[in-house]
């Protein structure tokens, strides 16, 4: 390992122990150490959440892509799109833990699972997908197994022909890792979409945007690794290119749908559909203008050929789109939580509508007790914690990478 | 049998006291309030919002039939009973918050600290306590308990610990203006059923399609 290597992953480490010193101190004083409160009850946790399972997305999907459609040129790049699906829906199922108020009872949900619960069909939807990806990592390692030495050497499946085998096997669970790949977005889009409560949530094209976002931002995700393991010698040439036409492909779709939904929705004019839309362009203005603004550049920037077969351009390409993404998942909160559900045009007063606000739980002299709006941020402890997470998908990868036969030599 | 809340708001004098008797009774931690009086359309309570415009609005859980609260509980914490109250075990909670996030209502209250810090940080004098001093289980699953965990969420519980003695909820008896009744929504024949039928009882957020328990009758004229 060089000695770059060994100073981020000693960077990694030491923002891991960070998080896990924060999540220890959340646990013993409880979730009063970060900013939400009763009326705006998720924030960075669940954003978050929402993040991983979008970077999740590209890692299978490439793969499927490859044995399902016969788009060869990805192949040197699978075995990366396995590992980054499976690092980040590790992820994905670890930020949860900090957002509970009682993680020790997570057994609960095997114990009494509800059905009806969207949370409990996306713990199912994350658990498969995340062995799937495991599954599939250790398939097409196979043919490269059997060369090591020790742990890996003895969990080395004894067939005749590794290669033949890892490929057909492939080919043969290409078809539900697509469905995987798709379903966990729909899945965690539908914990939102599916909450008549809340206006900015509820809305049919969640889903779809949901699985576009992801589609952008996972790929995105996978090239930067592929770029930072192979480089960019003209071999991989045009296994970026698709990858750049496939990224630029779901951020538009993504985009369209995303203003498709403002357009009806600002037509008719609700008051409801009124106030999320300012809270969203006005308030939260430049957030939305980096949201779109920031992987459209990175879009730009991927699908130029020249641009292309620099190091520095597709990684700065790749982390505009993952950074716009990232925001576009912080932004799912604002207007969903700063919009009073319960807004009522009182008795005899024509033309207005009140926002009946809600005790906020938390005691601070100057604060009011009843809000109706909180202008939430992320305190010092849920930022560490996620960054702890983030690390540990970085770490999870660069020692994967390290340790097993993912970069093919030469 | 359908447990219901009739609210009538041409009797509200919004002083507040079901509210306070909520939280004394049920021991509501420092800054939980399962049950808040609001003056729709003012910032002020007990100020008209315009003229010749002022009544109060007392609201608390709405136990509704079509509950996304109990739907959305990934472990089945929050619950409705045969009567159609909606419940949550302490024990079962595991804090995700997703009921909160789901109820249109704003009712649900989540443990951010332990009720004990919450005290200290409210600076309450030491020692100072109040509420129903047993927990209280029902069927098994405890629905009250006068000390609070940290991580959990809470509600207003329909005073399940006094109704399993025939009593009225706190909020109910506490009621000065007598506006408060409550009774089986189901019996057409019930003094609440009567009431609904015949002042125009209404609901909360019909467009929903919650299909609360709680109803509400419209006053009749705004106080000035
Ligand atoms: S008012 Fe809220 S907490 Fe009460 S039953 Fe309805 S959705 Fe659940
Ligand atoms: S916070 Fe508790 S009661 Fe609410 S949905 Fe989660 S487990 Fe159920
Ligand atoms: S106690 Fe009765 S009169 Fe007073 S605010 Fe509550 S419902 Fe109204």
């Amino acid at each position: 390992m060089g000695v770059s290597k060994k100073i981020s992953l000693t960077v990694f480490g030491l923002i891991m122990a960070a998080g896990a010193l924060m999540w220890l101190i959340q646990l013993w004083r409880g979730l009063i150490l970060t900013d939400m409160n009763n009326a705006y009850s998720w924030g960075l946790y669940v954003s978050a959440l929402a993040f991983f399972v979008g970077n999740a997305a590209g890692g299978l999907v490439l793969s499927s892509m490859i044995y399902l459609f016969g788009v060869t040129a990805l192949k040197p790049f699978a075995r990366i799109g396995a590992l980054c699906a499976f690092a980040n829906v590790a992820a994905a199922m670890l930020i949860v833990l900090p957002d509970l108020g009682r993680p020790f009872r997570v057994l609960n949900l095997l114990l009494h699972p509800q059905i009806m619960s969207p949370l409990v069909w996306d713990v199912i939807v994350l658990n498969l997908y995340a062995g799937l990806s495991l599954i599939y990592l250790y398939l097409l390692m196979l043919p490269d197994l059997a060369a090591r030495t020790g742990i890996l050497k003895k969990i080395t499946l004894p067939v005749k022909d590794p290669a033949g085998f890892s490929d057909t096997w492939a080919r043969r669970l290409a078809p539900f890792s697509l469905v995987a790949a798709v379903g966990i977005h729909v899945v965690t889009a539908w914990i939102f979409a599916t909450q008549g409560a809340r206006g900015w949530w509820h809305t049919a094209v969640m889903a779809p945007d949901f699985v576009a976002a992801a589609l952008a931002s996972g790929t995105a995700v996978v090239m930067l690794v592929a770029v930072l393991c192979y480089g960019t010698a003209d071999k991989f040439q045009s296994a970026f290119r698709i990858m750049a036409i496939f990224i630029a492909t779901a951020f538009f779709i993504h985009i369209f749908l995303m203003y498709n939904d403002f357009v009806i929705h600002a037509w008719y004019g609700t008051d409801h559909a009124r106030e999320t839309l300012a809270i969203t362009l006005q308030e939260y203005g430049l957030a939305h203008a980096f949201e779109v603004l920031a992987p459209l550049a990175g879009v730009v920037l991927l699908l130029n050929a020249r641009v292309r077969k620099t190091m520095s351009g597709i990684m700065a390409g790749c982390l505009l789109i993952i950074a716009g993404i990232f925001i576009h998942r912080i932004l799912l909160m604002p207007a969903a939580f700063n919009q009073m559900p319960l807004t009522l045009a009182p008795l005899g007063s024509q033309h207005t509508l009140w926002s009946v606000p809600i005790a906020s739980g938390r005691y601070a002299p100057p604060a009011e007790t009843f809000v109706s709006h909180h202008s939430y941020f992320p305190t010092l402890v849920e930022i560490l914690i996620f960054a702890g997470v983030l690390s540990f998908v970085c770490a999870l990868i660069l020692v994967a990478v390290h340790q097993l036969p993912v970069v093919k030599e030469g | 049998m359908r447990r219901g809340m009739v609210i009538d708001l041409e009797k509200c004098i919004g002083c507040r006291s079901c509210a306070v008797a909520c939280k004394q009774h049920n021991a509501q931690p420092a800054g939980s309030w399962w049950n808040r009086v609001v003056t729709p359309g003012s910032d002020r309570h007990l100020t008209a919002s315009t003229p010749e415009n002022l009544y109060f609005l007392p609201i608390h859980c709405q136990h509704c039939n079509n509950a996304p609260c109990v739907k959305v509980c990934p472990v089945g914490a929050t619950y409705q009973t045969d009567d159609g109250t909606v419940l949550i075990d302490f024990e079962r909670c595991i804090g995700c918050r997703y009921c909160m996030a789901a109820c249109p209502y704003g009712v649900r209250q989540f443990n951010w600290e332990s009720s004990k810090d919450g005290m200290q940080r409210y600076e309450y004098q030491n020692n100072y306590t109040y509420g129903y001093p047993d927990p209280f289980r029902l069927d098994g699953r405890l629905v009250y308990s006068p000390v609070r965990i940290k991580g959990v969420v809470e509600k207003c519980h329909f005073c399940a610990h006094y109704q399993a003695q025939g009593l009225d909820p706190a909020c109910v008896r506490a009621c000065p203006g007598k506006a408060r009744h409550v009774g089986d929504l189901d019996d057409p024949d019930s003094r609440v059923s009567q009431m609904i039928r015949q002042m125009n009882g209404f609901t909360l957020l019909p467009e929903k399609g919650t299909r609360p328990n709680v109803y509400y009758l419209p006053p009749k004229r705004k106080e000035v």
